[in-house]
């Protein structure tokens, strides 16, 4: 619960003004409707009673007639207002709390980020920034105006007719809101969380399904594959069925608050009628408040409903928030001037996955303007340097220096102004070119564009496409593999860094390619010390020297 | 099935479709909803009956408790039904979602991974949470539409009976119901394809974002990043807003009619009451008792309609639902051969052969493919530059895609939808990008072939030379592999393949350009655990462009010279 208020909080209070100002409606509406009913009913036994008594004259029915019509369309408009208001509020804070969550899990360390990379994980993640709309629209404003108008009505109820059926009226209410609510908190959640696990397995096994179809069908194991899928929807079914049953008994105990509310202020408004202890119309007049009462509860059934599903998902995404801090840095200011310490240096360095030791005992020098290849199979641990080297990694042994300063010293800024890295995997988003370019420097113009791609030999594909403006797809639809690589370069070398590693850079390239881009990236950077993991031909013969790993 | 002539709108008829086949469930559903709110008839007589008798002094047609307790009765009958009616709803709902879902994974199951299809990602969506919406549309909607139908002339019946003028009121405030319901209708579909448009590519700008957090994150980029994509998140929301008004306008509409229908009820019986109008009812003046029936049952008029009107979204959303399912019906894909069921092998001694094979490659290239004989125990390198159905060749062995022309024949019969099972039962397939199932590196390799074999997984395991890749993992040989295989190399999830096909025993085993992109190291140990294979006497077909592995094998046949 108290993630709940973390959440709402975080994604409301920007809006509160809205926010505020939409539950003002909603209080209008509520009230409008439920006033409507009362006043109705008053008035018809009113105007009953007078009639009755041959007193119809005498009878002043316009103020009534008139606030019963200004209710009617006041009621209509306030509601307009109201799901403008409170829509508007909600799409706003969930827009922003999906550019914190980005923000917040930019600062998990790169090997982590790598491997949620295209996981079912991040698609749920979006999923679950969705469920959380309902907050404020079903549960917190509903509820917000429920309680203001329904302590209203009890009051008047109070006031004009009499304090036993305003207890009533509030005892049953309320005891069956905190029913309705404990059995969905009670009852709902165990299966609301089994059918969210049962759903991802629908997924994941599909997913397994699908990207597996030559192993399995060879291995005869296709229509096995096929059943675990629907195994796992047969699962979630029966827990939804679960779900589905609490969520309608829980409708059923608030209905039947409101009925119970309903009859007995009309048992008890007769019996006090009878005893002239009131006026019968202020007997209709409680029967038919109870009656708006019900149609104030109603709508806190749907929020009540989605209450499991919503704290389950302000539960990851808080995770998500909170999770993935920074390592552990310092925060030094890097002197200007380049000292005469080699641009990286590491020494001695030891790293150590749970079970298997990747580097040990690890030297390693790159000076400025050098280019230096780092080879070995694959697994040998060549990411595995780059990534200690720039700090996203912490070593278990030995010093990380970039020009002389201790890369723990530095926080991320610091960092990343004097280094950069070119993953294995570089992901491109939708959007110009100009755009994808910006993401490393916010201010580049467009000559200094053209500039960059000259440097990978981009720019005659490019101006080819259309310019700087050429529309990319998502994930950078619209170029080659080998045309993405090198955009993704372009984006690395505007960053000017002193130290620049490369991971794999000329992967998809030509030899005759690949040779023009590391020429051209050494003309772009030609003071920077670059450190490449390697595996192909051009990348060796090109680099001044060549560290293999074993 | 869905061969009907081409109708304007797929997603319609196919929802339609599954209503039909739910019909039975949903019709009971909906008669028990409208049951439950009939029951306002009772309840609103009983009411008017003990106020009407309390003002003129009266003896009630029963005493207050009595009243009090049959209105509360009746109450509790109504919640009960209409949960009742609403979880026969759901479970029938839920008959249709299982059915569509498990023909989906049937279906999509059995296309040909070699023929384009869409991305698992999105089929994965479709399958998951899409096809839940549809639950909500049968369960709630549809209800509400089955309760449009009937109620409000019920409700207008009965108070015609009281009063020909508060029915006519109630007529012509809540006009034409069929009306308000295309209206409603209109503002739904509209907002339907774009609302559901625009949240949708919200969330794609999200997950794009969150796939390119490591590169975000090294060019400091996060600031430009976040503002990028407020910028498009705001625009998104300006076109949302747009949307939402038009639609909120429809209901409030709707509201409004219905909140002035019941007000002007309220003013024609309280007029009549004063006796200020003498018109409307039939001879006799309307009592108190009639004017309170009558105004509990103008609300219940409209009720169904609001009811309908809250629900719009859901069956936009499920239309567009609808729409991708017949979307991916109508498109033309090729299936596998055979089912992929574990079936006794095939009998006989190794031998492929094929005659006049050509594979339809896209719209209008084809393969056509010199004709093949491999006899058992042969080592066969396919090769060629790439593009010219290297892969496809293996493919077309497997029966894993199926020829435009031409016949394979293995093992004495010819490969068709009922050999192939028994075929494949004796092959094993390396893939050229290994995909694992989310279970444990053993269960990857052993696969579920009946009992497991402790020698046979050791000897496969020292055969793929796995063994210290398995010490390095985690939880060694039960460690779990993830969608992208946690933490294997390229090369050691090759070899987990071929740990699988040494697990597997099977006779003849189709590698995949099993060395590409791999170190020359890595590449070195596959290609010896493939010749591992073949002296164990194993049929080994390789598709490769690397020239080492090509120079190790038997035999080499060339593609793309002859023709």
């Amino acid at each position: 619960m108290r993630r709940l208020a973390r959440i709402f909080i975080r994604v409301w209070r920007p809006h509160a003004g809205k926010l505020a100002l939409g539950s003002l409606f909603s209080v209008l509406v509520v009230f409008a409707g439920t006033a409507l009913l009362g006043l109705s009913g008053w008035f018809i036994t009113a105007t009953g009673i007078a009639g009755l008594a041959g007193a119809g004259i005498a009878f002043d029915v316009f103020s009534p007639s008139a606030a019963i019509r200004f209710l009617a369309l006041g009621r209509a408009g306030a509601r307009y207002g109201e799901r403008l208001l409170t829509h508007d509020a909600t799409l706003a804070g969930l827009a922003e709390l999906r550019g914190q969550l980005l923000a917040a899990m930019t600062r998990a360390p790169l090997r982590k980020l790598a491997s949620l990379n295209g996981s079912e994980r991040l698609n749920h993640l979006t999923l679950d920034v969705d469920a959380l709309d309902g907050l404020a629209l079903r549960l917190v404003i509903p509820l917000l105006s429920a309680g203001l108008v329904l302590g209203g009505l009890l009051l008047v109820v109070w006031r004009i007719e009499s304090g036993a059926v305003a207890a009533w009226q509030g005892a049953s209410l309320v005891l069956g809101f905190l029913l309705s609510a404990t059995m969905m908190l009670k009852i709902a959640q165990r299966p609301s969380r089994l059918a969210h696990k049962a759903l991802q397995a629908v997924r994941l096994r599909f997913i397994d399904l699908m990207r597996g179809r030559p192993e399995l069908a060879v291995a005869g194991r296709l229509a096995a594959q096929t059943s675990a899928v629907t195994d796992a929807q047969h699962r979630l079914q029966i827990e939804q069925a679960r779900l589905d049953l609490a969520e309608r008994l829980s409708g059923v105990l608030l209905g039947m608050a409101s009925t119970l509310a309903a009859a007995g202020s009309l048992y008890l408004g007769v019996r006090l009628a009878e005893a002239k202890a009131i006026d019968p119309a202020l007997a209709a007049l409680g029967f038919f408040g109870a009656l708006g009462a019900g149609e104030i509860m109603a709508p806190l059934h749907r929020g009540l409903s989605e209450l499991g599903r919503i704290l389950d998902a302000a539960r990851r995404v808080d995770a998500q928030m909170s999770a993935d801090q920074e390592m552990p840095r310092g925060s030094v200011i890097v002197d200007a001037h380049i000292t005469e310490e080699p641009a990286l240096r590491m020494d001695g360095v030891r790293y150590t996955q749970p079970g298997r030791t990747i580097l040990q005992d690890f030297h390693l020098s790159v000076r400025a303007g050098e280019t230096v290849a780092l080879t070995g199979p694959s697994g040998i641990g060549k990411s595995t340097a780059l990534l200690l080297a720039i700090g996203q990694l912490q070593s278990d042994a030995g010093s990380v220096k970039i020009h002389g300063c201790d890369i723990r010293t530095l926080d991320d800024n610091g960092l990343f102004s004097l280094a950069t890295l070119l993953p294995q995997r570089s992901a491109l988003m939708s959007g110009s070119i100009l755009d994808a370019l910006r993401l490393a420097r916010a201010d580049l113009g467009p000559d200094e564009a053209w500039d960059v791609l000259k440097a990978v030999s981009l720019d005659g594909v490019i101006a080819a496409k259309g310019g700087l403006d050429f529309m990319l797809g998502e994930s950078g639809a619209g170029l080659s593999g080998g045309e993405r690589r090198r955009l993704a370069l372009a984006r690395v070398l505007l960053r000017r860094p002193r130290l620049l590693l490369l991971d794999e850079p000329t992967e998809g390239l030509d030899d005759q390619t690949a040779h023009d881009v590391l020429a051209g990236i050494r003309r772009y950077l030609p003071e920077a010390a670059i450190l490449m993991a390697s595996h192909r031909r051009p990348e060796t013969s090109f680099a001044d020297r060549v560290v293999t790993l074993r | 099935m869905r061969s009907k002539s081409k109708s304007e709108d797929p997603g319609g008829d196919r929802l339609k479709e599954m209503e039909k086949s739910a019909a039975n469930g949903l019709t009971r559903a909906g008669l028990l909803s409208v049951v439950a709110a009939l029951i306002v008839l009772p309840q609103s007589l009983l009411i008017g009956d003990s106020l009407g008798a309390l003002v003129t002094g009266t003896a009630p047609f029963l005493a207050p408790l009595y009243a009090a307790l049959g209105y509360l009765g009746l109450g509790f009958l109504r919640h009960g039904l209409d949960a009742w009616g609403g979880h026969v709803a759901f479970r029938s709902a839920q008959a249709v979602v299982a059915s569509e879902r498990s023909s989906l994974a049937v279906r999509q199951g059995r296309v040909s991974p070699f023929s384009d299809a869409a991305s698992s990602g999105a089929g994965a969506a479709l399958i998951g949470d899409k096809l839940d919406i549809l639950l909500v549309y049968l369960t709630r909607y549809h209800t509400a539409a089955f309760k449009t139908r009937v109620l409000p002339l019920a409700i207008l019946l009965a108070t015609a009976f009281i009063s020909w003028a508060a029915a006519l009121i109630l007529l012509v405030s809540g006009p034409l119901i069929p009306l308000f319901m295309a209206l409603i209708g209109y503002a739904a579909r509209d907002a339907s394809e774009r609302h559901l448009k625009e949240t949708g590519s919200l969330n794609a700008l999200l997950l794009e974002r969150l796939n390119a957090l490591v590169d975000i994150k090294v060019l400091d980029g996060r600031n430009t990043m976040v503002r990028q994509f407020f910028a498009s998140a705001d625009a998104l929301k300006e076109r949302t807003m747009a949307v939402l008004r038009v639609a909120f306008l429809s209901s409030t509409v709707l509201e409004l009619f219905s909140a002035l229908g019941v007000a002007m009820v309220a003013v024609y019986v309280g007029f009549s009451l004063l006796g200020t109008f003498n018109f409307g009812t039939y001879g006799a003046a309307l009592t108190l008792a009639h004017g309170i029936v009558l105004l509990l049952l103008a609300p219940e008029f409209f009720a169904p309609l609001r009811e309908l009107a809250a629900a719009w979204h859901d069956r936009a959303a499920a239309l567009a639902v609808a729409g991708e399912l017949a979307e991916i019906e109508s498109r033309e894909t090729m299936s596998i051969l055979g089912e992929g069921e574990q079936v006794a092998a095939l009998d006989g001694p190794v031998g492929i052969s094929t005659r006049g094979l050509a594979f339809a490659a896209g719209k209008s290239a084809t393969i056509v493919y010199p004709d093949i004989d491999i006899r058992a125990g042969e080592t066969i390198a396919i090769t060629g530059p790439s593009g010219v159905g290297k892969s496809t060749l293996l493919a077309l062995i497997a029966g894993l895609a199926r020829p435009e022309r031409g016949r394979i024949n293995v093992c004495g019969v010819d490969l068709d939808d009922v050999s192939a099972d028994p075929w494949r039962m004796r092959l094993s397939w390396v893939s050229q990008v290994p995909h694992f199932a989310n279970a444990s590196l053993l269960s990857n390799i052993t696969g579920s072939r009946g009992q497991r074999d402790e020698d046979r997984l050791e000897a496969a395991i020292a055969a793929a030379s796995l063994r210290p890749v398995v010490a390095a993992l985690p939880q060694g040989i039960l460690t779990r592999l993830g969608e992208t295989g946690s933490g294997l190399s390229g090369g050691e999830a090759r070899r987990v393949m071929l740990a699988g096909a040494f697990y597997a025993q099977a006779d003849i085993v189709l590698a995949d350009e099993p060395t590409a992109d791999l170190d020359p190291a890595n590449a070195q140990a596959v290609t010896e655990s493939l010749l591992a294979l073949a002296r164990q006497g194993k049929t080994l077909i390789v598709a490769t462009h690397d020239r080492q592995l090509a120079d190790r094998m038997g035999r080499e046949i060339r593609l793309g010279d002859a023709t």
